[in-house]
């Protein structure tokens, strides 16, 4: 209880501090001082404090719920009704609570957010189950998105805002995923702009931290499965220049947005990085350029694919604009992959196309030959730079680059083996020398 | 800013309230004044994610002889019912145009195979207690078999609108069924 006190004594001196400075009463030092003393207590007491209040209520709430859950079905339907939205009740009056007493308290914003995304699932679960609603988890989820988006904003929440693009991802899943390969993936898309401007709002404010570089990763590994989705939608031929746009653009947004004076890459650039290493490598098999002219034509598919090409002019936009005013700090050989695959992707249409996506033309391996090039060329061009930069993780990264590429193609080509074992070895020996050279280099005074 | 905050959530809050409110409104109405029809059930069972178990329903008057296929472009199918000399649903024929009245039902899909035209009603989960969930997938399988058709729902149909009411086992609804053969 004297803790207690103390807290609100503490806080109503800390809040007359300005007034009694302002009056004369104390210098500005006194009141410094006053603060340093005070600085360490409040923020510890607080913590333990919500940690200690969301145990009891969790606690008081189970055995609620079990009480209720024992006699569920004898209870009305109004009963059951009223039951289902008091928790959400709370739930709000606890936000609302944090917004006006704890406003400063990021524990209590994280707690109260997480307590009313909740309830409003319960809530609608508890009147699906009362009143036999019947419609698909992927409903459910998009309701559940919409209604809870705003709360990330008001609780100014970044875990909220991570499990928000997640919740995106599996509303993705559930209308476009194994089990409903028939659904309309675009919607996913607007969900995502709706967190983009808390992402800036986190980037203004703590460019640096380590949960900015959270959310935005999440938010590129959500783009990409977004991608997937969309290019599966639109089956339009162009999803190879939507993921070599998409790769490249958060690989130039880690750059660019994310500058590190240590001489490391930031995290964001790093996955860029390497999904523009997958994309290259996956582009590289001639499977992947096989086209058709059979493909839908429809007003949503229209819409995907002006999605899909978003991604490569964003790239472009991106690095021509850094080009332009001379101030590039990426690699240039890694900004080139939506140029390349839109050359690859333009020779594929010099040919007739096929009827169906089993055919091979003289141009899908005209295509598949560029990209094989640009593959090598990337690989030594990051090996290159590895070397200079005295980088052990980017050297390996892209001798890792080459040894794919020569493993896919000597899986996938008819050479023989005494070919395939000399190609395996100078691989081999490109990581030994390569690696030697770097070491070498590092431990040299 | 505060003050913006608080009134912004109050918004917020009107409409986590409002949406599950409405859903609630609107089967109530259907619940209170639509015509009841009972649909005979055909067999099956998964488990949801996320909202606790249900039954899986299949009727079957999902499923009828039909000469033709029903071409439906790409507009929105609708049942309309009959009642049949047992006192059980049928669909009379398949229509695209939205009729608000007490004996037509929307379809979620419909196919047609082999002289047989399908359909799936969008009343096709009934929601149970995670407690009683086991014991009702049983009574449900053992009084839904060829030899022993035992159980019907019950269906409030208002203006378009259709709301499930009740499982019906051996004629009676689902609790109380359970409640007289509970092993206790």
């Amino acid at each position: 209880m004297a803790g207690v006190r103390n807290r609100w004594a503490i806080r109503w001196l800390r809040s007359q501090l300005p007034e009694l400075v302002a009056s004369g009463v104390i210098t500005s030092e006194n009141a410094r001082a006053i603060e340093r003393h005070y600085e360490h207590d409040e923020p510890r007491t607080n913590f333990a404090f919500v940690i200690l209040a969301t145990l009891g209520s969790a606690l008081v709430a189970a055995g609620i719920i079990l009480l209720i859950a024992h006699n569920w079905d004898d209870l009305s339907r109004a009963t059951r009704t009223t039951i289902a939205f008091l928790p959400l009740l709370i739930a709000q009056a606890l936000v609302v609570f944090t917004l006006m007493r704890r406003n400063e308290s990021r524990p209590w914003r994280e707690a109260a957010a997480i307590f009313d995304v909740a309830a409003v699932a319960t809530a609608f679960s508890l009147i699906s189950q009362t009143y036999q609603l019947q419609g698909t988890f992927s409903d459910f989820m998009r309701t559940w998105l919409l209604l809870s988006i705003a709360i990330v904003y008001l609780l100014r929440t970044t875990l909220g805002a991570i499990a928000y693009v997640i919740g995106c991802v599996v509303w993705l899943f559930a209308t476009r995923g194994m089990f409903s390969p028939e659904g309309n993936p675009m919607l996913f898309w607007l969900l995502l702009v709706l967190v983009i401007p808390y992402v800036a709002i986190r980037f203004r404010l703590d460019r640096a931290g380590r949960k900015t570089a959270i959310l935005v990763i999440i938010l590129a590994l959500a783009s990409l499965f977004g991608v997937g989705a969309t290019a599966d939608f639109a089956n339009a031929n162009v999803g190879a220049l939507a993921y070599a746009g998409l790769a490249t653009a958060i690989y130039l947004c880690g750059m660019k947005f994310f500058p590190q004076t240590t001489g490391r890459l930031h995290p964001l650039a790093v996955v860029g990085g390497i999904a523009i290493g997958v994309v290259t490598i996956v582009l590289s098999f001639e499977s992947n350029w096989h086209m058709t002219y059979r493909f839908s034509r429809n007003s949503a598919a229209n819409l995907a694919v002006a999605v899909e090409l978003l991604f490569p002019i964003a790239a472009v936009c991106l690095a021509g604009f850094d080009l332009l005013g001379r101030r590039a700090a990426f690699s240039l050989s890694a900004a080139l992959l939506p140029i390349v695959a839109a050359v690859a992707w333009a020779l594929t249409h010099l040919c007739e196309l096929p009827d169906d996506k089993w055919h091979s033309t003289s141009c899908s391996f005209a295509a598949a030959i560029v990209m094989n090039c640009y593959a090598l060329l990337l690989g030594i061009d990051i090996l290159a730079r590895g070397i200079r930069r005295n980088s052990i993780a980017r050297a390996n990264f892209g001798l890792l680059l080459i040894a794919a590429l020569a493993i896919c193609r000597f899986f996938d080509s008819d050479l023989s083996f005494v070919a395939r074992g000399v190609g395996f070895i100078i691989v081999g020996l490109g990581f030994l020398v390569a690696n030697l050279l770097l070491f070498k280099r590092r431990t040299a005074p | 800013m505060n003050m913006l905050r608080i009134m912004i959530f109050a918004v917020v809050a009107l409409a986590q309230l409002g949406v599950p409110a409405a859903m609630v409104w609107q089967r109530e109405q259907t619940l209170k004044q639509g015509r009841v029809w009972k649909f005979r059930t055909a067999p099956v069972d998964p488990v949801d994610a996320i909202r606790g178990r249900y039954i899986a329903l299949r009727f079957a008057t999902e499923e009828f002889d039909a000469p033709v296929k029903f071409e439906s472009g790409n507009k929105s199918v609708y049942a309309v019912l009959k009642q049949n000399t047992d006192g059980f649903a049928e669909v009379d024929h398949l229509t695209t145009e939205a009729v608000e009245t007490d004996d037509v039902v929307p379809v979620e899909s419909a196919w047609w195979y082999g002289g047989k035209q399908h359909v799936r009603f969008p009343f096709n989960k009934f929601w149970v207690a995670e407690a009683n969930a086991p014991a009702a997938e049983r009574a449900y399988i053992e009084n839904n078999r060829r030899d022993k058709q035992n159980a019907y729902v019950t269906v409030r149909v208002r203006r378009g609108d259709a709301a499930l009411d009740q499982l019906f086992i051996d004629n009676e609804p689902l609790s109380e069924y359970l409640r007289s053969h509970s092993p206790r």
